[in-house]
């Protein structure tokens, strides 16, 4: 009847080593992740304070950059938010705002702030896009560095293609228009470009964070706060998780898949030879970087991605589970399909630690685990139902993944805390703990459920984003 | 293999090993929710300290600058005597005593220099110099170049050729500080390549510190490291330096590479726009 014992069939004890052995396998990633990331994030933290990034702000060797902003219906912020872009702390950019033909007034919004006038644009078409209505320029010398394409619907991949396109410097900068950033965004992401010799550095990607219920005002962050509704307050608890613990530790192995669509700079002349973002994914911006550095490595050219901890980036994420699923579901497409188009690297050694890792990982620990979980919950179901379910095991197998799960909660508050201090109030720290506590039962069953749902639509062949509805930062003031 | 199905099959191993766990995962985020506990109560006392701190340096440097009244006198203050020999006092006034050097021209800031070497803060940056920690030495040199230490410059120059970038590029700009062109001569003999990041912090030295005797800086142009030739090329444009248009024609000539020799043309064009200007 039960677990382990002489009764228990074959197919059970092979079903149950595996189960463990895969939790076991995935929660050991997670800590030697979490310890070289906090490795990675002490040594950069050291570094950084002696860095006078002033050096970049007065120099005009600093790299040029060009900062992509697609927008899609974003009339209610645009205004403001171009503004906010265009007073960043960094002197040798531009900024090129691609209107991917929103139904809303956010062409009017543009034209009539910021003085535009329709310019002849020659455009070099190296990536083939949707068609571009037009291009504007200002006529006031103050926003100089601003110009909007028009442009008929395409995607948000297609906008940046635009951007790619008309972009004038060596770098791009690629975000999202609503996101907030951090004054010297633009000089901690150029700096990398600079640092390399002999690597080419392809691509520099930043930490984003959760900026709902904080305090902006005239597009910038002035306090910090936690949330007060669960679904976002846990959010700020897992992309702490992902970015602190995580995606720094991949840094430092130079085995970064994912640079944030919301924020990262890439080499323009690399991005264009590897042909730009793909408008067949919805996860264009992982997948960019996967296809650059399967580029380097096919061609032979030394390279690095390289990884900015500071948290540069300001986003808003969803309150509702609706708009929630929406975004998780998406994003397990865009993994899926990343992973397929490029299921030549798996396990592959012409790729090093890409191949033999990075890829490996994520398909078993991004893109099978909630598949894995579902499996899990549904033998248990069946094992429940047939009587063979040992309930004294079971309860320390849901305790030893429960206790686990809030442990590493615990440590990415514990680095969070030795390092950027965001979040000093008492109360926000014990609104975060609060969140360790309720996370693995109340989020974590959402974020699968969300990852099932995305399989499903892969399965019946959903395209696109879906609408994406913000509410917009609550400017508690 | 099959000792270990054997193993595995026993049921014995399973909930030692999960309650064990479970104990060690409870056990440690207690005591990590405990470090952020007394992290934070430590922050908070160290700010409230601090802040105390600052207002009795504040008296204590208005009085050494504006007042004239000599260490000697105030050390034998009591209060003072017993806070001079307090660590964090003197970490706290060490760093008030740089800051206000950065603000001040003249003789405000020598006064504060002879401060500095009076009241022994001196040999707090020199011990720094020697501690095995690259950012402990970053400190003590970034103090000791802004206190114009030019005594330390042998020893800056020496630790400048350490491989840690930080520590490097740190030393390079207090040798600068101190002592200007001839801070970077000895990287005509550097072995390996000096990236991007390194050269504009150099040209960002001399013109922070405004360095008008540049005397020198043509060698880098006669350098076998192929980036030190850049880093000269760039530091001559940036400065604006007509009078090495010579050499840098010479480069020209007998570059070492195309791209060096594209880079010394598209200089000599923008020196010769500037003698123009001129």
């Amino acid at each position: 009847m039960i677990f382990f014992n002489s009764e228990t069939t074959w197919f059970l004890d092979v079903y149950i080593l595996l189960i463990l052995g895969y939790a076991i396998l995935i929660m050991s990633s997670y800590l030697i992740l979490a310890y070289l990331s906090t490795k990675a994030l002490r040594s950069y933290l050291k570094k950084n304070s002696f860095v006078d990034y002033e050096v970049l702000l007065t120099s005009e060797f600093a790299p040029k950059l060009s900062l992509i902003a697609p927008a899609y219906n974003e009339g209610f912020t645009i205004e403001e938010n171009v503004k906010s872009l265009l007073s960043l702390n960094y002197n040798n950019y531009e900024v090129i705002v691609v209107n991917d033909g929103s139904k809303d007034n956010s062409m009017e919004i543009l034209i009539s702030t910021y003085d535009l006038v329709l310019t002849e644009f020659k455009v070099d078409l190296k990536i083939e896009t949707k068609k571009i209505r037009g291009i504007y320029t200002s006529k006031n010398t103050a926003f100089k560095k601003l110009i909007v394409v028009d442009k008929e619907n395409g995607g948000k991949a297609d906008a940046l293609n635009v951007g790619l396109n008309i972009a004038h410097n060596p770098y791009v900068v690629c975000i999202d228009v609503d996101c907030i950033l951090d004054k010297d965004a633009l000089l901690k992401l150029a700096k990398p470009f600079l640092e390399s010799h002999g690597k080419r550095i392809i691509a520099t990607g930043g930490v984003v964070r959760i900026a709902n219920q904080c305090v902006i005002r005239n597009g910038r962050l002035v306090e910090i706060n936690i949330p007060d509704v669960l679904l976002p307050r846990i959010q700020v608890l897992e992309y702490l998780r992902a970015f602190l613990l995580g995606r720094m530790a991949w840094g430092r192995l130079d085995g970064l898949l994912l640079i944030s669509g919301a924020f990262g700079a890439f080499d323009k002349e690399i991005a264009l030879l590897s042909g730009g973002y793909s408008t067949k994914t919805v996860g264009e911006d992982m997948e960019l970087v996967v296809r650059m550095r399967r580029y380097m490595v096919e061609n032979k050219l030394p390279y690095s991605v390289s990884y900015i901890p500071d948290p540069l980036c300001w986003t808003e994420a969803p309150e509702d589970f609706k708009i929630f699923k929406k975004q998780r579901s998406r994003w397990m497409r865009g993994t899926i399909e990343t992973l397929t188009l490029h299921k030549k690297m798996f396990l592959n050694p012409k790729y090093k630690l890409l191949g033999m890792l990075s890829i490996p990982y994520w398909t078993f620990f991004e893109f099978l685990a909630p598949a894995i979980e579902f499996t899990g919950l549904i033998i248990t179901l069946l094992f429940i139902f047939f009587g063979f379910i040992n309930w004294h095991f079971f309860l320390l197998l849901v305790l030893f993944v429960y206790t686990f799960a809030v442990f590493f909660s615990v440590i990415a508050l514990f680095s969070e805390e030795f390092t950027y201090h965001k979040y000093p109030k008492q109360t926000d720290f014990f609104k975060l703990l609060l969140a360790a506590f309720i996370e693995p039962v109340y989020f974590h069953p959402l974020t699968v459920y969300a990852a099932l749902i995305g399989y499903k639509e892969k399965v019946m062949g959903t395209k696109g984003w879906g609408e994406m509805t913000r509410k917009g930062f609550t400017k508690k003031e | 293999m099959t000792k270990i199905w054997d193993l595995y099959r026993n049921s014995h191993w399973a909930e030692p090993f999960l309650i064990g766990s479970i104990c060690l995962f409870v056990g440690l985020s207690t005591v990590l929710y405990l470090l952020i506990i007394k992290s934070r109560s430590r922050k908070i006392k160290q700010e409230k300290l601090r802040n105390d701190y600052e207002q009795i340096i504040v008296e204590l440097m208005y009085s050494v600058v504006f007042m004239d009244t000599p260490f000697s006198t105030l050390k034998e203050e009591q209060d003072y005597r017993m806070l001079l020999k307090n660590t964090y006092f003197r970490e706290v006034l060490a760093e008030s005593v740089i800051n206000l050097h950065k603000n001040y021209d003249g003789v405000y800031a020598l006064k504060l220099e002879h401060f500095y070497k009076e009241s022994e803060l001196i040999n707090n940056s020199l011990k720094k110099l020697k501690n095995h920690k690259w950012e402990v030495k970053c400190k003590g040199i970034t103090e000791l170049a802004e206190m114009n230490i030019t005594d330390a410059f042998d020893n800056i120059i020496t630790i400048s050729k350490s491989k840690n970038k930080t520590l490097k590029i740190t030393a390079i700009n207090a040798s600068i500080k101190l002592v200007g062109v001839k801070g970077i001569i000895h990287l005509t003999e550097h072995p390996y390549p000096i990236d991007d990041w390194t050269q504009l912090n150099i040209i960002n030295a001399f013109k922070k510190h405004d360095i008008g005797d540049t005397q020198g800086v043509e060698y880098l142009l006669e350098s076998k490291n192929t980036t030190v030739v850049a880093l000269g090329l760039k530091l001559i444009k940036e400065l604006k330096l007509t009078q090495k248009l010579h050499h840098v024609e010479q480069l020209t000539e007998k570059a070492p590479n195309t791209l060096i020799q594209y880079e010394a043309q598209s200089v000599l064009q923008a020196l010769n726009v500037n003698l123009i200007n001129e």
